[in-house]
């Protein structure tokens, strides 16, 4: 296996006496996707910072690209949580002024920042002032900032909050182009169902801890609900009248009803028996979408003693 | 090109391109000059009102009405007059060492553009008090200008032991109107026919008396090591010592105090717009601050270069640079360098560790009070420059490089060894201080919401 692009390994930091991240281990492969999640206040920003090498962790490791970022901050393109730019500065002369801190030489830097603002719909904004931008192109102006001089690895802060959705897709895309050309990306986000479709990881912690750490495919086996949603067009689909089903629901809207099956059950023989004996509209395998697993293990977490030992068994995964 | 030398670049060019930098910076020169030719120009044109009436001199003996009329002739004030301007005139050659003064520098008229005088003194020996109530109503319907009742004691030749204010006095009666310029002639004269008088009584000429009774001037020459001889002036000697010093501390301390200045504001404003993260994943923060620190550097020495050259070529202009000595210009430079330094890194941590600039001026008080020390104790010291406050001050931070520009701009030669002492503890305590300042900006540039008191700067500066 290749060398990770990051590796935490136990890094714990506090401030005073909140403890902001703790024994935090963490492997980002190279060249993988990564969605970082978890609620306000989790450690998200922390993490990354002390990837970035911005802030230091007060136990633990930290390693970047086989060192630490500040070795290889030129091969690291970071867009922050907080946006940030000089307000009387030009955008053109701002994003040479980085291009010129990561490492770019003089020569065709001008270009390139032409370039990339074409790509992201910003064309002829290099000659105004960052602060004549508005909120949305200002953090469009910081998404080129961070990947101007084609890092290999990509940390992106939250980059689609306060971007419309023409704009997001428009990041997302850009996000999965430079997967494809093979850079290692990891990105914090609160809109779930956009990690959810693109990501090929996903990391969620709270409180500092790590709850979740898996690929997709990982997550909808682990969390399959073991049930079957089914739109009966004869009626309602009774328990009683199939093998293997421990208990029907009907769904809060239309006329689904949510089967639960016995955990020694085959779905696909209790689809099959279903299907013999109604006519049905649809039927499906449920599968939990990433957000009621955030929501379901952060809910845990913040409920008791209880939420610990659901900790533990999934982070064994 | 280092990423330090990028960074100093940007600052330099964003405090130093923008015109409210070229406005201030060529603006302030500018209005000095403009100040001092608007006061000369309102001098040169000021005319008082002339001074014309009578005066009542009281004097039972008589004696004091006729020296009063010699004191009041027209000829002889304007006799005294071209003798004033003409000191003026010789101390402005005496300061350009013989050579011919400016044009202006002689038409400095310095409050003696009094109007025409011609006023008549009317005698009166009767100093009965119906005469001096009768003299009074005529002063009160603007009939006399002044009434001088003189005593018999005062004319008496006073004695030196009596302190002077209990010594005889004469009264002087105005009108409401009399302005004060006009008021003091009137005493002076006055007092000046009473000296005549009481020389007469002595047989003495009175000019001649009071000729000899100035001191002379003395033709100080000072020896040289090598023999040589230096012509020296009292008056040079007082803006030397005084003067020169000054005004190279204030050029240091305005140099330093500007350019710093604009680096805590770049720092707070970097804080404020978040842009900090952005800079701290190309950079680390000491490289930023060190990028910073150097930007600024040049701005101050850009600053400090601008004011110099005027000032040096005024100086020039005025055949006046022999007033200082130029290798003083090069210690000018290693302590701009040095003071810089401790002042930029005091505003560098400030500014990183703050979101406003109300915040940072608290945090700053207790550091520039020490740093004010050489403007408030710039008197003793350049006085006494080798005295035991010169001295002490030498040796604490940030107060050492306008202590010791003080000191050795002052005439007299600070011993030797203290100056490569003060500049190697000077520097010793600048890498103590950007290193602490280095601690407290890693820290500080992401902290946001309440500033940090005293206390929690030096506890920043455990942090690892």
């Amino acid at each position: 296996m290749a060398r990770p692009a990051i590796q935490l390994c136990s890094a714990s930091k506090s401030f005073g006496t909140t403890r902001a991240v703790r024994d935090l281990d963490l492997v980002v492969p190279t060249g993988s996707l990564c969605g970082f999640l978890g609620p306000n206040g989790a450690g998200k920003t922390t993490t990354l910072r002390m990837i970035m090498s911005i802030i230091y962790p007060d136990s633990g490791s930290v390693g970047v690209l086989g060192g630490n970022a500040l070795q290889s901050k030129d091969r690291i393109g970071y867009l922050p949580e907080e946006r940030g730019l000089y307000r009387k500065m030009r955008v053109g002369e701002f994003l040479q002024y980085i291009g010129r801190l990561k490492g770019m030489p003089r020569r065709g830097l001008a270009a390139d920042v032409r370039g990339w603002l074409g790509r992201l719909a910003l064309p002829g904004v290099e000659r105004k002032k960052c602060e004549e931008l508005s909120k949305g192109m200002q953090q469009k102006v910081q998404f080129v900032a961070a990947i101007l001089h084609d890092p290999e690895l990509l940390i992106l802060d939250e980059p689609f909050s306060g971007l419309d959705p023409v704009n997001t897709e428009l990041l997302n895309r850009l996000i999965r182009e430079l997967n494809d050309q093979g850079k290692t990306i990891i990105f914090s986000t609160h809109i779930l169902h956009q990690a959810e479709q693109i990501c090929d990881r996903i990391f969620l912690i709270n409180h500092g801890v790590k709850l979740l750490d898996a690929s997709l495919q990982e997550i909808h086996h682990r969390f399959d609900p073991h049930t079957i949603v089914a739109d009966p067009l004869d009626g309602r689909i009774e328990a009683d009248g199939i093998e293997g089903l421990q208990s029907v629901r009907r769904m809060r809207e239309g006329s689904a009803q949510e089967l639960e099956l016995r955990p020694d059950a085959n779905p696909q023989t209790v689809m099959k028996r279903v299907l013999e004996r109604h006519r049905v509209r649809s039927i499906e395998l449920r599968r939990l979408s990433l957000e009621e697993v955030f929501i379901q293990l952060v809910g845990q977490d913040q409920g008791a003693e209880a939420a610990a030992q659901a900790r533990e068994d999934l982070t064994r995964v | 090109m280092s990423k330090v030398v990028i960074i100093a670049w940007r600052e330099f060019k964003q405090t130093v391109f923008r015109k409210i930098f070229l406005l201030a910076i060529v603006g302030i020169p500018v209005l000095i000059v403009a100040v001092m030719v608007l006061m000369v120009a309102v001098m040169e044109g000021h005319q008082e009102p002339p001074l014309e009436g009578t005066i009542a001199v009281v004097d039972p003996s008589g004696e004091t009405i006729e020296a009063a009329r010699v004191e009041f002739n027209s000829a002889r004030i304007g006799r005294d007059e071209q003798q004033q301007r003409q000191q003026i005139q010789d101390l402005a050659e005496e300061l350009t060492g013989g050579s011919t003064p400016p044009a202006s520098a002689s038409k400095f008229k310095m409050g003696f553009g009094r109007g025409d005088v011609n006023v008549t003194i009317e005698g009166v020996t009767d100093a009965s008090d119906s005469m001096i109530e009768a003299l009074r109503g005529r002063l009160l319907s603007d009939d006399l200008l002044a009434i001088a009742v003189i005593p018999a004691d005062v004319l008496e030749t006073p004695n030196p032991s009596v302190r002077e204010r209990d010594r005889p006095e004469f009264d002087l009666f105005v009108g409401e109107e009399l302005d004060a310029d006009h008021t003091g002639f009137i005493e002076r004269r006055i007092g000046e026919a009473i000296v005549r008088v009481r020389a007469e009584r002595a047989d003495l000429d009175p000019d001649t008396a009071m000729a000899m009774l100035r001191r002379p001037r003395s033709s100080t020459r000072r020896l040289l090591a090598g023999g040589e001889e230096v012509q020296e002036s009292a008056t040079l000697r007082k803006i030397r010592a005084q003067m020169i010093p000054m005004a190279f501390m204030m050029l240091l301390w305005i140099a330093v105090m500007t350019s710093s200045q604009h680096l805590m504001m770049s720092t707070i404003e970097e804080k404020s717009n978040r842009v900090m993260e952005v800079l701290l994943s190309a950079v680390s923060p000491f490289q930023l601050m060190a990028g910073k620190i150097l930007g600024h550097g040049f701005v101050g020495l850009l600053i400090m270069v601008i004011y110099s050259g005027l000032a040096i070529t005024s100086l020039v202009s005025f055949a006046l640079l022999n007033l200082i000595n130029l290798a003083d210009l090069v210690y000018l430079v290693i302590y701009f360098f040095m003071a810089f330094f401790m002042i930029a890194s005091i505003m560098a941590g400030v500014g990183s560790a703050v979101t406003d600039i109300r915040e940072a001026n608290t945090l700053i008080m207790p550091v520039m009070l020490i740093a004010m020390i050489p403007l408030i104790l710039w008197m003793p010291i350049s006085q006494d420059p080798n005295g035991g406050i010169g001295t002490a001050f030498s040796y604490i931070p940030p107060a050492i490089p306008f202590v010791m520009i003080l000191r050795i701009a002052a005439d007299e030669p600070v011993p030797v060894w203290q100056i490569p002492a003060t500049i190697a503890w000077g520097y010793v305590c600048v890498v103590g201080m950007v290193w602490t300042a280095a601690k407290i900006f890693r820290v500080g540039v992401l902290m946001y919401g309440k500033p940090p008191s005293p206390w929690q700067l030096l506890k920043w500066l455990r942090y690892s």
